[in-house]
């Protein structure tokens, strides 16, 4: 699937319908390339579609490296979001790492530091379940604190428009990667709680932290049943269904010589909130009865810790989304090697039979060449979403892909196309070694991280700054009138699900 | 202005409250000495001072803020300090969570001693202290007050302190030698772990030329290790160089999984903080807040 910067629809279509479009476009981007140039915004884009970066316009003065973002909605009240990011307590460096937080559906974003981490967090996810009656809650976070070691904290915080830090509900080291999921029922929230635990025997270390009392106690269940290298990769990823199936994936490691990971792509799934006495051990693979049935085998997945997609790094790229109203669909998305001359291949598989089989190949147009962060969604309506980021022609382009059927047809919103090159790096990761998308009513909503130079050009679908920039001159300022240098920036959007 | 006023509000503790309330019992409106060192101390906490006139009370200047009857309004006169990443200028409009609100009306004017609280179209702030009138006079600033415009990588006094006080040496000395360092496979046997916030970790050979806290360093020389790695976890970790010379706050190796031991381990450190290293110009600064901890 190649960059493109407009939608595309693989629909057939007559002909002249298609040259007619292709002129349109070709004058929609001379048009906004001529207005860019004047230091006007280009024609206003399809007026649902939101992009907003997230820094307020009280921090206009920083310029850091805020990557690797992560979304959270409170179901029951969509008004109410909170995102997070590497990003640092812009008051203190023994404060409390903040979270962003929106409580009119993304249209505005504040910075609050509430998370119990000091200063800022090296890993951070998070979910809002809607079981108990909280408003502006109930956020529950994985957060990793790295001052002198690496320690995780499981936290909720009953209303994020406080100040009042999280409270710390679980904790222990040696742990890696904490991915937060979550669901809202009466009688507590149940949260899954994916993570690479080198706690665990064996060195099968793929596990899902399960609370089903509103994290008020967790249980760490391992989720690997066969030998690995040593561990398993670091992306245990989660997914929850509406009637209570949770799905996990992982990269099984099998070998590991420092540079490249052969490892299988499992996914394990339990019926019943994994509250069973065994737990997400219902797939079962043919090839050896073992539990978590290997949707691919033996994959060759680079592993760089320095940057070696554009200024990232790779070597841990997963994601899994369920129906949340069909629970036997599911869909899962990697990254690995790919063919000859990549770097880094996404690819996409389905199951539509609760994760008993898979589709044999990448479902059509799945398979993105040197692109990473992939993170999938599915609305209500089955629409599954698709977003990544691919280095195209010296460009981070970021590509919201939606379809209804397998990907048969498809749209694709490009949402960023910035230069891969500046910033600098400060560190790794670069952008993130994830984004995310969710699904809430009819809309896509999520987050990426970009070069946040103020250039309409980059945001095809339009973008809102809260923080001081000037689009004629494409400089950021303190609100003071003095030049602040580009950095990355978190992003949210929203996009209307296809019908 | 009232120094009673300032002192009350600082959030002292029990001493500082006593001694405000005897302040205020005496009748004494002003006082010296005193004033000059804790307006310091109080400035030496505070990440935004700002002088203003309050403008609405029970209220705030944004959205998002929770309104209480704690929360009030004032249009900012001039700043006296604040982080560069913040934006917060004369005329601006912030929101001032105050310790007690029967101090404030319309029109009131004052310098407050603030730290953040939420940072959306506006500022907030929370109050630490508070000294009525116009622009309080200049506070006796060190580093941490410095005018708005400081470095993001700036460490504040108040910080620094913190962290000698926890560093069981400060020292300065000279980097010999770097080299990377394995980490020794404990007995268990348990393999070594893979994940992107492995810190690479890296021995530094510091010959110390002067202890600045701590006892005597055997040999004169230490180890001290570092993760190299420039991932997020280690970002703020300082990185040694040959030929370095600074001042260094170390603490006993528990960081790296070494396992603990006589030998070379008895003499290894670690220097993981940020402003743990700080260039040898700062040595004057460090002795002097050395002398107050």
């Amino acid at each position: 699937m190649k960059a493109v910067a407009w939608s595309r629809l693989r629909f057939l279509a007559p002909t002249c319908l298609n040259i007619f479009l292709a002129v349109l476009a070709a004058l929609s981007i001379m048009m906004s390339c001529l207005l860019a140039a004047q230091g006007q915004a280009p024609p206003a884009p399809p007026p649902s579609i939101a992009v907003v970066d997230l820094i307020p316009a009280s921090l206009s003065g920083e310029s850091n490296q805020d990557s690797e973002p992560f979304l959270a909605i409170q179901n029951q009240n969509p008004q109410v979001m909170v995102a997070s990011a590497f990003t640092p307590n812009p008051f203190s460096m023994t404060g409390n790492a903040p979270v962003y937080v929106s409580q009119d559906a993304g249209k505005t974003w504040v910075l609050n530091a509430i998370t119990p981490v000091q200063r800022m967090t090296c890993d951070i996810t998070h979910a809002m379940a809607t079981g108990e009656n909280h408003p502006r809650g109930d956020l529950h976070a994985g957060t990793l604190a790295c001052a002198t070691g690496i320690t995780l904290d499981e936290s909720e915080s009953n209303d994020v428009s406080l100040s009042t830090t999280m409270n710390i509900q679980s904790t222990r080291g040696n742990v890696d990667q904490p991915f937060v999921r979550a669901l809202g029922v009466t009688s507590g929230d149940r949260i899954y709680v994916g993570l690479n635990d080198f706690n665990q025997s064996s060195g099968r270390t793929a596990t899902i932290d399960v609370s089903v009392d509103g994290g008020a106690t967790y249980k760490s269940i391992p989720i690997e049943a066969r030998k690995t290298a040593g561990q398993d990769g670091p992306s245990v990823r989660p997914a929850v269904a509406n009637d209570a199936t949770v799905y996990a994936a992982f990269f099984g490691w099998r070998k590991f010589d420092g540079k490249t990971a052969t490892s299988d792509i499992v996914v394990v799934r339990d019926d019943a909130a994994a509250t069973g006495a065994n737990p997400f051990q219902v797939l079962k693979d043919p090839s050896d009865k073992q539990s978590g049935v290997i949707v691919v085998k033996n994959a060759q997945i680079p592993w760089s810790n320095a940057a070696a997609l554009g200024q990232e790094r790779i070597g841990s790229t997963l994601s899994i989304a369920v129906d949340p109203n069909h629970s036997g669909t599911v869909y899962v998305s990697w990254a690995d090697k790919g063919s000859k001359g990549d770097t880094y291949t996404l690819h996409v598989r389905r199951s539509m039979d609760r994760g008993t089989t898979w589709s044999k190949t990448d479902l059509p147009g799945t398979t993105i060449h040197n692109a990473t962060n992939c993170a999938l969604a599915v609305a209500d309506n089955g629409v599954v979403g698709f977003l990544y980021q691919q280095l195209s022609s010296g460009r981070w382009v970021t590509h919201l892909v939606q379809s209804h059927d397998g990907f048969m047809s498809a749209q694709d919103r490009v949402l960023a196309t910035v230069p891969a090159d500046q910033p600098v790096g400060q560190f790794l990761p670069y952008l993130g070694d994830y984004d995310y998308l969710l699904s809430v009513g009819n809309e896509f909503r999520g987050v990426f991280c970009a070069n946040n130079t103020p250039d309409f050009s980059n945001f095809p679908q339009g973008v809102t700054y809260q923080r001081a920039a000037d689009f004629k001159t494409k400089t950021l300022n303190d609100g003071a009138g003095n030049l602040v240098p580009i950095s990355i920036d978190p992003f949210y959007f929203s996009v209307p699900v296809i019908p | 202005m009232k120094i009673s006023t300032l002192f009350l509000r600082a959030g002292l503790g029990g001493t500082g409250l006593w001694l405000a309330m005897w302040l205020i019992l005496s009748g004494c409106t002003r006082a010296a000495a005193p004033q000059a060192t804790d307006k310091a101390a109080i400035a030496s906490k505070s990440s935004i001072i700002f002088s203003g006139t309050v403008s609405q009370v029970g209220a705030t200047s944004f959205a998002d803020v929770p309104k209480s009857a704690q929360t009030i309004v004032v249009k900012v006169d001039s700043v006296e300090k604040k982080p560069a990443a913040v934006s917060l200028k004369k005329g601006d409009s912030v929101t001032v969570e105050v310790k007690d609100a029967s101090a404030f009306q319309e029109g009131t004017r004052a310098t407050f001693y603030t730290d953040g609280w939420i940072f959306g179209s506006g500022v907030a702030v929370k109050e630490l202290g508070h000294e009525l009138g116009a622009a309080a006079e200049p506070v006796p600033m060190t580093t941490a007050a410095k005018p708005s415009g400081q470095g993001k990588d700036e460490i504040s006094d108040q910080e620094l302190m913190e962290r000698m006080k926890a560093s069981d040496f400060v020292v300065v000395g000279r980097v010999m030698d770097v080299h990377k360092w394995n980490v020794p496979k404990p007995k268990s046997g348990a393999p070594s772990r893979v994940t992107e916030h492995d810190p690479d970790w890296h021995e530094a050979v510091v010959e110390v030329q002067s202890v600045l806290k701590g006892g005597k360093v055997k040999g004169n020389k230490v180890i001290v290790r570092f993760p190299n790695r420039n991932d997020v976890a280690w970002v703020s970790s300082p990185k040694f160089a040959k030929n370095q010379r600074g001042i260094f706050c170390l603490n006993r190796d528990q960081s790296t999984g070494a396992p603990a031991g006589g030998g070379q381990q008895a003499n290894s450190y670690t220097c993981l903080g940020h402003g743990d290293a700080l260039p040898i110009t700062e040595e004057a600064r460090v002795r002097s807040l050395l002398k107050k901890l």
